[in-house]
C-alpha cells in the first residue's frame, strides 16, 4: 500500500490513526527484519532528546513509508525508556518539527507555489484537525496577504496556553472581547505546537511488558538511548550564577550567541540546559540571553520544558555527549576537572571563595528609565 | 443556639420543603451532594460524599432532611459518591464566581447595614456580569442570591468546563485586573515609516482604558476652556504646557483619540491614558472570591434551598428580571408571610426585611414569622416559648 506523504510528513493526524494502527500491527515483523523505520524511530528519539527535533539528518535515506512507520516504533521506544522527562521532552520535539512544517507549509502556499499541495497543509486543514476551525478565525487583512491577527475563542486559547509562558500570555494582558483573544499570527503557531505536544502525549507512555517480545527485540535501541539518559554525577541544587566559573564549553557557547553568531538547535539546548541545570528561572534566562543572538521566545519556550518542576527533567548533556556534537572540545582540558558542565561548575563554585553572582549584579545596576 | 429555638428553625425548614421542592441542577446525578444538618452543640458537620442514589427523591430528600445548609459540586464525577476526592474521577466543573459583602473592598461589616451590603454586592455582580457577558460572551449562566451575603454566577458553556485550575485563575486575574501590565497598554505600531504609540483598544483592559479616555476627552470638549484646564491639571504630572496640548489635540483631532492614537497631545496624554488606567482598574474590578472560581471540586449552595444562617431562599433569578431583583424582598420564602411569632431579643435593632422596617426592643417582640426566623437564623433572637 502506498503512503500519503501527507501522513509521513504528520503522523500524529487523526487522518493518519489508521495507517499508524496497521504499523503497530505490523511492528514485531518490523523490527524482527531490522526495517528501516526502526532506525529512523531510534533516530526520532534521539534526536528529540538530545536536540529538541525529530527531524531526519538523513532524509534521503528513508521513504514515506518508513518515515511514517518511525512514528509508532518512537512512540514504543521513548515508552520503553521509562522516564516522564523524555516523554516530555519527546513530545516537545515531535511538536516543535510539527510547527516548522506548519510554517513551511503556510509560506509555501503564500508563495502560491501550488505544486507542492499534496504534501503541504495550509491553516485551514491544520485548525480542523484539532478542532479549532470553529474557534480560531484570521482578522480581515487587504489583498492577498497573509493575515496578521488571529482571534481564538478564549475556552481553546485557555486550554492550550500556559500562564508560564510568560506575561503577554496572561489573560489579563490579552485583548479580549466578545469570548474571543487576540493573538498574532507567530502566537497562534505557538498554540497549534501546544495541541500537537498534547496530541502525541495521548497514550504515553504505553504500558509494555519489558520482558516482552517486542522489549526484547528493541532491546540494543533501548539500551543505546537510555545511555544518552545515562548516570552522571550528581549534582546537588546550585544556586548561585557566576558565568566566570562557567565551563569553558558553555562559556564559548555564550560568547558565540553575544557575538551575534546563530547558535544551532544543539548548541542553543546544551546552552539552555545548563542555565537551567545551575538554577534560572525561565525569566532569568531570558535575561541572561537578552543581548545575544538567542531569540527570547524561543529561550522561553525551550526552558520551559527543561525547568525542573516537574521534579524528573532531565539533565543536561554531558562533555562527552557534547564532543559527540562537536559542541565540547575539551577545552583546557576541563575534562580533568569534572567532564560534565554541571559538575564542572558545581567543583568550581565549592572552589572559589567570595563570589558575586549574577543576580546580585544585575539588581545592583540602576534600571533604565 | 437555644433547643427550642433551633427545633423551631428546623420544623419550619421542613415545612418550607415540603412545599418547596428544590429543582436539580443539569446532570445532577454526576454531582457531588452535600448538606449541614441542624446539630447540636457549636460545632457544624458537613455530610457530603454523596450522589444523588444516596440521597434517593429530592423532593422527599429536603421534605425529610430538612437540612440547615444544603450543596452540590460544580464538578461532574464519573463517581460522585466515592469517599475520596482521588476516586470520584473528575469530569469537568461549572465555572462559578462568588461575590460575598465580606470581601468588597471599602465595605467594613461592622459599620455597614446588611442592606447596604448587599446593595454594594449587587454592583459589583453588574460588573462582573458585564465582562462575563462583553468580554468573555459567555451564554449559559445562572445567576444566584446566596441567601447570605452575596451572588453566586454558575457558568455552563461547554468550553469552560474542562478547563483547569490554573486556567480558571486567568479568568479571576482577568476580571480583577491582577498582574494587569500597564505599559503593554500601549505598544508602538510602523506604518509609513513612522511609529506611533497606540492603546491596545480591540478588547480587555486595553479597550477599558480606551471607553474611559475618550469619555474622558468628550467631557473636557463639553467645558469651557478654563474648566477644562482644571480637570487636566487635577492630574499628577499634567501643568499647564501639557494640559494646553492635551486639549488643543482633543479638540482639533478627536478622530486621532477614538483609534487609540496616543502621538497626537504629547507625552500629556500618555501621561493621562495611565492616570486612568489606575482608576479603571480600581473601579471597573469585580472582587470575586478566587478559590471559590479556581477550586474545581467546591460545593456549592443548591437554589431554591434555604440558607440557614438567614432563612433566606437561596434564588435564581432570571437575568431579565436582576435590575428588579431586591433580595430583601425577593429571597423571602413565600412560606414564612403571612404569620407573627414572638422572639426574645438581648439589643436594639433594626430590621429591613420583607418590604418593610422593623424596630426590635431588647425583650419579647412579636414580628411576621420571616423577620423573625431571620433574626433567630443569624443568632439574635430566641424563640420564645408558645402559650
Amino acid at each position: 500500500m502506498d503512503t500519503d506523504p501527507l501522513h509521513a510528513r504528520y503522523p500524529f493526524f487523526e487522518a493518519a490513526r489508521g495507517a499508524v494502527a496497521e504499523a503497530e500491527v505490523a511492528l514485531p515483523e518490523l523490527v524482527a527484519a531490522g526495517a528501516p523505520a526502526v532506525e529512523r524511530g531510534r533516530e526520532r528519539v534521539e534526536r528529540a532528546l538530545m536536540e529538541g527535533t525529530v527531524e531526519s539528518e538523513t532524509p534521503e535515506e528513508y521513504d514515506a513509508r518508513a518515515e511514517l512507520l518511525s512514528y509508532p516504533v518512537a512512540r514504543i521506544l521513548v515508552s520503553l525508556l521509562d522516564s516522564a522527562a523524555a516523554v516530555e521532552k519527546y513530545a516537545v520535539a515531535e511538536a516543535a518539527t510539527a510547527a516548522e512544517r506548519f510554517a513551511a507549509d503556510a509560506q509555501r502556499g503564500d508563495d502560491g507555489l501550488r505544486s507542492t499541495a499534496t504534501v503541504a497543509v495550509d491553516r485551514d486543514r491544520i485548525l480542523a484537525e484539532f478542532d479549532l476551525a470553529d474557534r480560531v478565525r484570521a482578522e480581515p487583512v487587504s489583498g492577498n496577504r497573509e493575515p496578521e491577527w488571529f482571534r481564538v475563542g478564549v475556552g481553546a486559547y485557555l486550554s492550550l496556553s500556559s500562564p508560564d509562558w510568560g506575561e503577554s500570555w496572561r489573560l489579563v494582558n490579552r485583548e479580549l472581547a466578545a469570548g474571543e483573544v487576540r493573538v498574532e499570527r507567530e502566537e497562534l503557531y505557538r498554540l497549534l505546537r501546544a495541541a500537537v505536544r498534547e496530541r502525541v502525549l495521548e497514550g504515553l507512555p504505553f504500558e509494555l511488558e519489558s520482558a516482552g517480545q517486542l522489549a526484547t527485540e528493541l532491546e540494543s535501541q533501548v539500551a543505546d538511548l537510555k545511555r544518552l539518559l545515562s548516570e552522571r554525577p550528581h549534582v546537588g541544587p546550585i544556586d548561585v550564577v557566576v558565568p566566570e566559573l562557567f565551563p569553558p564549553c558553555m562559556t564559548n557557547l555564550i560568547d558565540k550567541a553575544e557575538r551575534g553568531v546563530e547558535l544551532s538547535p544543539p548548541e542553543s539546548f546544551a546552552l539552555m540546559a545548563f542555565l537551567t541545570g545551575i538554577g534560572l528561572d525561565v525569566d532569568e534566562v531570558v535575561a541572561f540571553c537578552a543581548d545575544t543572538s538567542l531569540d527570547a521566545e524561543e529561550v522561553r519556550y525551550q526552558t520551559e520544558y527543561l525547568r525542573d518542576d516537574r521534579g524528573t527533567q532531565y539533565p543536561p548533556p554531558t562533555c562527552e555527549t557534547l564532543s559527540a556534537y562537536g559542541i565540547c572540545h575539551n577545552e583546557e582540558e576541563h575534562w580533568r576537572v569534572a567532564a560534565d558542565p554541571l559538575a564542572y561548575y558545581e567543583t568550581k563554585l565549592e572552589a572559589a571563595d567570595d563570589v558575586t553572582g549574577w543576580r546580585e549584579r544585575t539588581a545592583a545596576e540602576p534600571s533604565e528609565g | 443556639m437555644d433547643d427550642r429555638t433551633r427545633e423551631y428553625l428546623r420544623g419550619r425548614f421542613r415545612d418550607y420543603y415540603r412545599s418547596v421542592s428544590p429543582s436539580p441542577p443539569p446532570d445532577a446525578h454526576e454531582r457531588e451532594w452535600g448538606h449541614i444538618p441542624w446539630t447540636t452543640g457549636t460545632g457544624t458537620t458537613m455530610v457530603r460524599h454523596q450522589s444523588m442514589l444516596d440521597l434517593g427523591d429530592l423532593g422527599a430528600f429536603f421534605a425529610e432532611t430538612a437540612p440547615r445548609h444544603a450543596y452540590f459540586s460544580a464538578a461532574r464525577y464519573d463517581d460522585p459518591g466515592a469517599s475520596t476526592m482521588g476516586g470520584k474521577g473528575w469530569r469537568s466543573a461549572d465555572l462559578v464566581f462568588d461575590l460575598d459583602a465580606d470581601h468588597l473592598p471599602g465595605v467594613d461589616p461592622t459599620e455597614t447595614t446588611y442592606a447596604e451590603m448587599l446593595a454594594a454586592c449587587k454592583d459589583a455582580l453588574g460588573r462582573l456580569l458585564e465582562f462575563l457577558e462583553d468580554d468573555f460572551a459567555f451564554e449559559d449562566m445562572e445567576v444566584v442570591f446566596s441567601g447570605g451575603r452575596g451572588y453566586h454566577v454558575h457558568v455552563r458553556d461547554p468550553e469552560v468546563l474542562e478547563l483547569d485550575s490554573d486556567a480558571r485563575r486567568e479568568v479571576v486575574d482577568y476580571v480583577r485586573a491582577i498582574d494587569l501590565d500597564t505599559e503593554n497598554l500601549v505598544h508602538t505600531v510602523s506604518a509609513d515609516g513612522t511609529t506611533r504609540r497606540v492603546l491596545r483598544s480591540e478588547g480587555g483592559w486595553g479597550k477599558r482604558v480606551h471607553e474611559a479616555l475618550v469619555d474622558y476627552a468628550e467631557e473636557l470638549r463639553g467645558m469651557d476652556d478654563d474648566a477644562a484646564m482644571e480637570k487636566l491639571q487635577e492630574l499628577d504630572g499634567i501643568g499647564e504646557g501639557r494640559a494646553t496640548t492635551i486639549l488643543g489635540a482633543f479638540r482639533q483631532n478627536p478622530e486621532a483619540l477614538e483609534q487609540g492614537n496616543l502621538e497626537a497631545g504629547g507625552p500629556g496624554v500618555r501621561r493621562l491614558a495611565e492616570a486612568l488606567t489606575a482608576r479603571v482598574t480600581a473601579t471597573e474590578t469585580a472582587p470575586i472570591d478566587e478559590p471559590v472560581t479556581t477550586d474545581t471540586r467546591r460545593l456549592i449552595r443548591l437554589p431554591g434551598t434555604l440558607h440557614g444562617g438567614s432563612a433566606l431562599r437561596v434564588t435564581r433569578i432570571d437575568r431579565e428580571d436582576l435590575a428588579d431583583f431586591d433580595p430583601l424582598v425577593d429571597a423571602v420564602p413565600e412560606r414564612f408571610e403571612g404569620r407573627e411569632i414572638a422572639v426574645e431579643c438581648d439589643e436594639e435593632r433594626e430590621v429591613v426585611l420583607g418590604g418593610d422596617t422593623f424596630m426590635v426592643e431588647p425583650g419579647r417582640n412579636t414580628l411576621p414569622e420571616y423577620a423573625g426566623l431571620f433574626l433567630m437564623a443569624r443568632g439574635d433572637a430566641r424563640k420564645v416559648p408558645e402559650s
